[in-house]
């Protein structure tokens, strides 16, 4: 017999896109981390204890904008952290998705009621659906969008879709849905670590940088 | 077990020599009814259907087996009721439960092909070899392969019992040594209904035998060919815990409070969100119970595949087939690459350095001989 | 649910008064819980008349509190129910003798006497 579509989903396809995922990630964290980097030859303005707090005092002060900008970027801004909670939310807390990190990392904790993450799904769906009309609308934003943009928006989404649709057993067989779920979430694997989406990990790096370059300077943003 | 003679007459005729009451035929088509959800009332019209209804020829095959099928259909709890598959058919051949051997066996079954050209029904349990032209499962000195190619050729229909017979089963399991299929990979031309189960229900088998001499045509299959009354819902879509389910309420292992507490069996195993099959509605043992009742996890065995789609305690959404080296090599080769890229970033701005501090020495060396 | 089905058998029960329409309700092919069965029973109560049958094991009857509507219940040999039906009929189905039956039962003792007369 043939093998079914669950079957490849569960079997090559999440055991192959896996390994492309974490070869990608850890590829790309090593080399950056060892990448030759220009030496800061300015004098650091106070002790490196002072920039370090003032580095991570920046770091936390950018996780809601300024006041200046807080009307023109609200709403991404309170958008953007429901679909990142959500999907936090989903991946850490659905029951059966817990059996996944448990059946990869041996760490298993509690889950949430199903209704729950129905719940949370529906609005992390709508969030994301929210962010690409934005994208769409708005003249700036979708002047400076490229494909990347829109590919990694539609690989995050997608999984969220076909999860709802799984849990729903809609539309088709029950088998089907989850496979078709299981090949989503393993799309988002292999395009992971080659776009827009490492900024999952190196959003940490990124940030810190920016803001530790202009603590040194004695500049407090 | 006594079998009916061999012959054709209407079912009617058969039960009435045995002294089996039309009361009892209507009392068999109410069940009929229920069993394949059709309109109620017309227990009465597949009574009169099957007392006029010729009975049916039927050749048995028994090919890459264990006899857990027909042991299943006739050890039935309530023989009665199973029993009276037997007054709807003729049963011309059938290894395990025909009194002839040898010769007399075989000449038969060459005798109903002959008696019934294109109106026999073949019954397969056991999936079919065909490595090495099938020499690995033979009777009566041929090769199973060639055996059912003969007996399906005149055949009405084929009903492959037993998930051996619709999916290759335990036999087509990895490694498969012996090359075993499923009857539909060598029979292409006749209506096949496959009737899975590890073994398959005894209601289902009757029912679908019982189905095909009533209304004399092949009832509504799926896309695996099974008969839709049997095998529309899936054990999880019946099965009475699946609030448990809905409220994430599950068994972390089977001897926790959640499995005493009779939870749902999906963290542990269970294949029922996937089978499709009737135990959760019908039960074993005369409507007494199914594995999941009796606390263990559906093993998916009326599913293609089940024997090899991983571990039976293995939970759905989890990988199969893994090979525990991959992920820790692709971590170790993630960093090796990328400590190799970064060592030769560093190389390349090195060696620019060096070579524009050469190209400085140098330009600064022929200035100084031009001056020279 | 057991209320649901008492008022579809209420229903069909005007039609078999008005249009003499008989009916059968298959109660194993619907989402009821053993509890609703038991609860629907109890609704409809017993009437005047009560049967059994010994055929294939043992099958009870019974006519409901309400005249035409009769409870049907038909049981294997080891006691486990086959199939459960409420009929809205004046005569439940399965009372009748069937004509095949009457017919071989005829046929049975006219060859019995003939045996006899030539003995």
């Amino acid at each position: 017999m043939s093998m079914t579509l669950l079957e490849f989903a569960r079997g090559p396809a999440l055991n192959l896109s896996l390994a492309i995922f974490v070869l990608g990630v850890v590829f790309r964290l090593v080399w950056l981390a060892f990448l030759p980097r220009a030496v800061d030859r300015s004098v650091a303005r106070g002790r490196a204890g002072t920039v370090l707090r003032s580095a991570i005092g920046g770091f936390v002060s950018h996780m809601w904008p300024a006041k200046e900008y807080r009307a023109r970027t609200m709403f991404s801004t309170v958008t953007g952290y429901v679909f990142h909670f959500g999907l936090a939310i989903i991946i850490l807390f659905y029951a059966q998705h817990i059996l996944v990190i448990e059946d990869l990392t041996g760490l298993k904790w509690g889950g949430l009621p199903t209704g729950i993450i129905t719940i949370v799904s529906v609005i992390t769906l709508a969030a994301l659906l929210a962010m690409l009309v934005r994208r769409l609308t708005n003249p700036v934003l979708k002047t400076i969008s490229t494909f990347t943009d829109y590919w990694s928006w539609f690989v995050t989404t997608l999984p969220v879709a076909t999860g709802l649709l799984a849990m729903s057993h809609m539309f088709a067989r029950y088998e089907t849905l989850l496979a078709v779920h299981i090949l989503s979430v393993c799309l988002l694997l292999v395009s992971f670590p080659f776009g827009k989406l490492m900024h999952a990990f190196l959003v940490f790096a990124t940030r810190f940088q920016t803001t530790y370059f202009y603590s040194r300077r004695g500049s407090h943003i | 077990m006594e079998l009916p003679m061999a012959g054709l007459g209407t079912v009617g005729e058969a039960l009435s020599r045995q002294g089996v009451s039309r009361r009892s035929l209507l009392k068999y088509g109410s069940y009929l009814a229920t069993l394949m959800a059709l309109p109620a009332g017309s227990g009465r019209a597949i009574a009169q259907a099957l007392a006029d209804a010729r009975r049916q020829s039927v050749i048995w095959l028994s090919f890459q087996e264990c006899t857990g099928c027909i042991e299943s259909l006739t050890r039935s709890y309530s023989p009665s009721v199973e029993e009276m598959i037997f007054n709807l058919i003729s049963l011309d051949y059938q290894e395990t439960l025909q009194a002839a051997a040898g010769h007399a066996a075989e000449a038969a079954r060459e005798a109903a092909m002959e008696a019934n050209r294109g109106d026999y029904v073949v019954v397969v349990d056991g999936s079919v070899s065909t490595l090495d032209n099938g020499i690995y499962s033979t009777a009566a000195g041929r090769t199973n392969l060639d055996v059912l190619r003969e007996t399906a050729r005149d055949a009405k229909a084929v009903i492959a019992i037993g998930t051996c017979a619709s999916f290759g089963g335990l036999p087509a399991a990895q490694p498969n040594p012996t090359g075993a299929v499923p009857v539909t990979e060598i029979i292409t031309d006749k209506p096949i209904i496959n009737v899975p189960g590890c073994p398959p229900m005894p209601e289902v088998m009757a029912g679908t035998i019982a189905y095909l001499v009533t209304f004399g045509t092949i009832p509504d299959l799926d896309h695996l060919n099974r008969p839709k009354p049997f095998f529309g819902d899936t054990i999880h879509d019946r099965c009475y815990r699946r609030p448990f389910y809905e409220q994430g309420k599950f068994a972390k292992s089977f001897d926790d409070e959640g499995a005493r507490e009779g939870w749902c069996l999906y963290e542990v195993g269970c294949k029922g969100p996937t089978t499709y099959n009737s135990c959760a509605t019908m039960k074993w043992n005369g409507g007494t119970s199914f594995p999941i009742q009796s606390g263990h996890g559906c093993l998916g065995c009326s599913e293609p595949n089940f024997w090899d789609a991983g571990s039976f305690y293995s939970a759905l959404p989890t990988r199969v087939g893994v090979d525990d080296r991959v992920l820790p090599a692709a971590l170790a080769g993630g960093a090796v690459l990328g400590a190799g890229a970064a060592l030769a970033a560093r190389a390349r701005k090195k060696a620019a350095l060096q070579q524009q501090a050469g190209a400085v020495t140098g330009v600064s060396a022929t200035r100084e001989g031009s001056e020279a | 649910m057991a209320d649901a089905v008492e008022r579809e058998i209420r229903q069909h029960l005007a039609a078999l008064a008005q249009h003499g329409t008989e009916t059968t309700i298959d109660l194993r092919s619907l989402p009821l819980s053993d509890a609703d069965r038991a609860a629907l029973q109890e609704l409809l109560g017993k009437g005047e008349v009560a049967a059994t049958i010994n055929a294939m094991g043992t099958s009870e009857i019974w006519e409901t509190s309400h005249a035409g509507v009769w409870w049907v219940r038909h049981c294997g040999t080891e006691g486990q129910v086959m199939s459960e039906l409420v009929e809205i009929a004046f005569v439940p189905e399965v009372l009748k003798a069937d004509p095949a039956d009457v017919k071989a039962a005829a046929e049975k003792w006219a060859r019995k006497r003939d045996v006899i007369a030539v003995d």
